[in-house]
């Protein structure tokens, strides 16, 4: 949560009443740290949430002596905790350590107190098939101090306790078989589709007039579903080809481009495709246009899986499935849309409305986005 | 009117607004809006300072021993389990070193009983004792670690070597209560109860007057053991276990409203958060919610450490205030497993019934008779059943 904006007057004792119930009564119980790990490939997105009067003994926060602890007082320690966290808490894959990267400090309300919560990012060495976690913290303070770790990591959940006689713990991630490479890599593709929006307005700006055909300036219903199902086929399969192709290059590092570029571009291959629709210049080939930008989406594509990282021994078989992933949930949107559109090919709002509009719509919507991605 | 109405929808909206902002305030990490908010009180000897101080001291066997003692206390009279933690941090290079330090030891072995780690707590007894045979404090521990085992001869011997070596009055407050225990009743408690008692310090009598009470009410004399608790509060009221056998004595009686008022200001201590959770219940008060929150978290962590320490009360929890009896048969079954008081054979036995398996109870009911254990809320239990 965020700063809550302008708080009205009446909201106020509300307030202070919640953060009363969540300050009294606390029930004593021993010393716990709570640490969540989520694994994606080489990268360990965490959080770790350490009691206030831990971090007091760990490296004191009650700078003006009052027996308190403010946020005020946190603040201005926060340097320290780092420092402190870094020393104490060390993640390490098979081919080394990973570097720490911390995020804002907050607050959690646990119902035994306030607790630190400490975002962070780790960035291991190569895709991790094992995690060591070294966890030192107020091991000379307080040896009773433990540190519950909830661990996920391929789609499964693992607990485990940390700290104590056990301060360096290796967890198996379950070795990525070929199979759970396959299956991880086919829902992220899946998901990147559907998540990533451009790609589909590109598409969707191509495959809008496949149910048309031009005839002497004008737009006309196609009489049969044969064409459109050419049309359409036609489209899918240049731009799929195409993305495939930039994909594995870029994914086998034969080549790369600046992502700002591919991004901008990609927007960019909105507008063209989108403007087609309203001034025609392209009408029967185009799937030439969903080829030449879709080498360049392949990029985009690409972007991902370099974030996420190819796990060793099954780079292929990943990349096909993040590959297979993308076309299904392409299809998928594909087979939802083009039957309506088949279906209403024929009116008047579609013609004079639907595609010109919302091809007007696509074209401002990416118009923004290249701004943004070229200038941002 | 128009005012009035306006103010009801006021209040309304304020209501609403305020739970829809209360819900994530609590459930969710979020920046402060003011510096100026607190985030925790931190209570004596609990500061980075004090840590720092303590660095400072760690060749000093005198100022270690003063500071474990000081941590032992803070917890027994907090419940508070950080300060275990504190005192096993300053004992911990006395502890470690090859020849034994019995003054460390000892103090290790009392963190280790309030933990609930019994077989470590009496290797480490053994330990000192072998260095310094002499040590009544260590036979005293080692007596009260036997006894929560269910080891009464063992403990009675361990009384008997305290005695050759401490306090007559002492010695016979420990070895009476084992003989309450221990099939001898009712003559410990007229030996105990008839005993003068002048001379004695606070702590003495205070102690006195809980093993009496707590002998009364396995007796079945409720009214003579609710003065015995009383008694023993007003001499001690930081001492939370007769605090909670008091709090029994008024749960059994209904008297719930007394709960409430005997326990208010003490929920930072887990066994007595459990007692007021019950009477809670019954009231349908509205902090009932509440105590029952802290309560599942605290057993949820203590579970994820794989820790015991709790372990009685999680049954009654699960028990009294969940209503699984199944769930709480399964715990009680497992506490039985490390400590046998009274209270861990009666959960067990409550929870045998409860959960429709009476046979479960049969190892707790074994060990009354064959050890000679009388207590008339176990047979109220077991008259129950037939």
């Amino acid at each position: 949560m965020k700063r809550p904006a302008a708080i009205h007057r009446w909201w106020l004792p509300v307030l202070a009443l919640c953060v009363g119930a969540a300050m009294s009564a606390q029930a004593h119980v021993a010393s716990n740290s709570f640490l969540t790990m989520r694994i994606e490939s080489a990268s360990v997105e965490g959080s770790v949430e350490l009691a206030v009067r831990d971090a007091e003994i760990a490296v004191g926060l009650d700078s003006n002596h009052d027996g308190q602890v403010s946020w005020g007082e946190v603040r201005a320690a926060q340097a320290a905790l780092l420092v402190y966290l870094r020393q104490h808490l060390q993640l390490a894959g098979a081919d080394g350590g990973c570097a720490l990267r911390f995020g804002e400090l907050q607050i959690n309300a646990r119902v035994d107190g306030n607790y630190l919560w400490q975002a962070f990012t780790a960035q291991c060495p190569s895709p991790l098939e094992q995690l060591s976690i070294d966890y030192r913290l107020l091991d000379a303070e307080d040896p009773s101090h433990r540190g519950l770790l909830t661990l996920i990591a391929r789609g499964s959940t693992q607990s485990a306790v940390l700290g104590g006689a056990k301060q360096n713990q290796r967890f198996d991630l379950g070795h990525p078989s070929p199979w759970n490479a396959f299956a991880e890599y086919f829902e992220v593709g899946v998901w990147h589709i559907w998540s990533g929006i451009d790609h589909l307005l590109f598409l969707l700006s191509l495959l809008l007039p496949a149910v048309l055909v031009r005839r002497t300036q004008r737009w006309q219903a196609v009489p049969r579903a044969a064409p459109a199902i050419i049309n359409i086929l036609k489209v899918v399969t240049a731009f799929t080809l195409a993305h495939s192709i930039t994909l594995s290059l870029a994914a086998f590092d034969i080549i790369r481009l600046p992502s700002r570029l591919t991004e901008s571009v990609i927007a960019a291959s909105i507008i063209v495709g989108a403007l087609n629709n309203v001034f025609p210049l392209v009408t029967e080939a185009r799937w030439r246009i969903a080829f030449a930008f879709g080498l360049l989406h392949g990029f985009g594509f690409a972007a991902v899986l370099s974030d996420m990282g190819l796990p060793r021994g099954a780079r292929l078989i990943s990349l096909v499935a993040f590959n297979l992933g993308v076309e299904a949930g392409q299809l998928a949107v594909v087979l939802a849309i083009m039957p309506v559109v088949y279906a209403l090919r024929a009116s008047r709002l579609y013609q004079r409305a639907l595609m010109p509009w919302g091809s007007t719509a696509i074209a401002s919507l990416a118009l923004v986005w290249f701004v943004q991605r070229a200038i941002g | 009117m128009r005012e009035l109405r306006h103010a009801v929808a006021e209040w309304l909206l304020a209501m609403t607004m305020g739970g829809a902002l209360c819900a994530p305030l609590i459930a969710k990490p979020y920046i402060p809006a003011d510096d100026a908010q607190i985030l925790a009180q931190l209570p004596a000897g609990a500061r980075h300072a004090d840590v720092t101080a303590r660095r400072m001291a760690v060749d000093r066997l005198d100022v270690t021993v003063l500071l474990a003692q000081f941590y032992i206390e803070q917890a027994r009279a907090s419940g508070d389990l950080r300060y275990l933690g504190y005192a096993e941090a300053v004992l911990a290079p006395w502890v470690a070193k090859p020849t034994p330090v019995p003054a460390a030891l000892v103090l290790q072995a009392t963190v280790q009983q309030s933990r609930h780690e019994f077989a470590a707590a009496l290797a480490t007894l053994d330990r000192s004792l072998v260095a310094r045979p002499n040590d009544a404090q260590a036979w005293l521990t080692r007596a009260t670690v036997l006894r929560v085992l269910g080891r009464y001869r063992e403990a009675n011997s361990a009384c008997a070597q305290f005695a050759l070596r401490a306090d007559a009055f002492l010695s016979m407050i420990c070895q009476q209560s084992i003989e309450g225990l221990a099939g001898h009743l009712a003559s410990a408690y007229g030996t105990l109860a008839a005993a003068p008692t002048e001379g004695l310090l606070n702590p003495e009598r205070a102690w006195r007057e809980s093993e009496l009470g707590e002998m009364a009410v396995r007796l079945g004399r409720d009214a003579e053991a609710e003065s015995c608790f009383k008694r023993a509060i007003v001499l001690n009221a930081r001492d939370f276990y007769v605090r909670a056998a008091y709090a029994d004595l008024l749960l059994r009686q209904l008297r719930y409203r007394e709960v409430l008022a005997l326990l208010d200001g003490q929920q930072s201590i887990e066994p007595l958060l459990l007692r007021l959770a019950i009477a809670q219940k019954q009231l349908n008060d509205p902090n009932f919610a509440h105590s029952r929150e802290l309560l599942q978290a605290a057993f949820a962590a203590e579970a994820q450490r794989g820790e015991a320490v709790h372990r009685r009360e999680e049954a009654r929890f699960l028990l009294e205030v969940e209503d699984r009896p199944r769930d709480a048969l399964a715990v009680a079954i497992a506490n039985w497993a490390v400590q046998r008081e009274p209270d861990d054979a009666l959960v067990l036995v409550a929870a045998a019934y409860a959960a429709g398996d009476p046979k479960a109870a049969d190892p707790a009911l074994e060990f009354a008779r064959a050890q000679g254990l009388r207590d008339v809320r176990l047979d109220g239990a077991a008259a129950a059943r037939s």
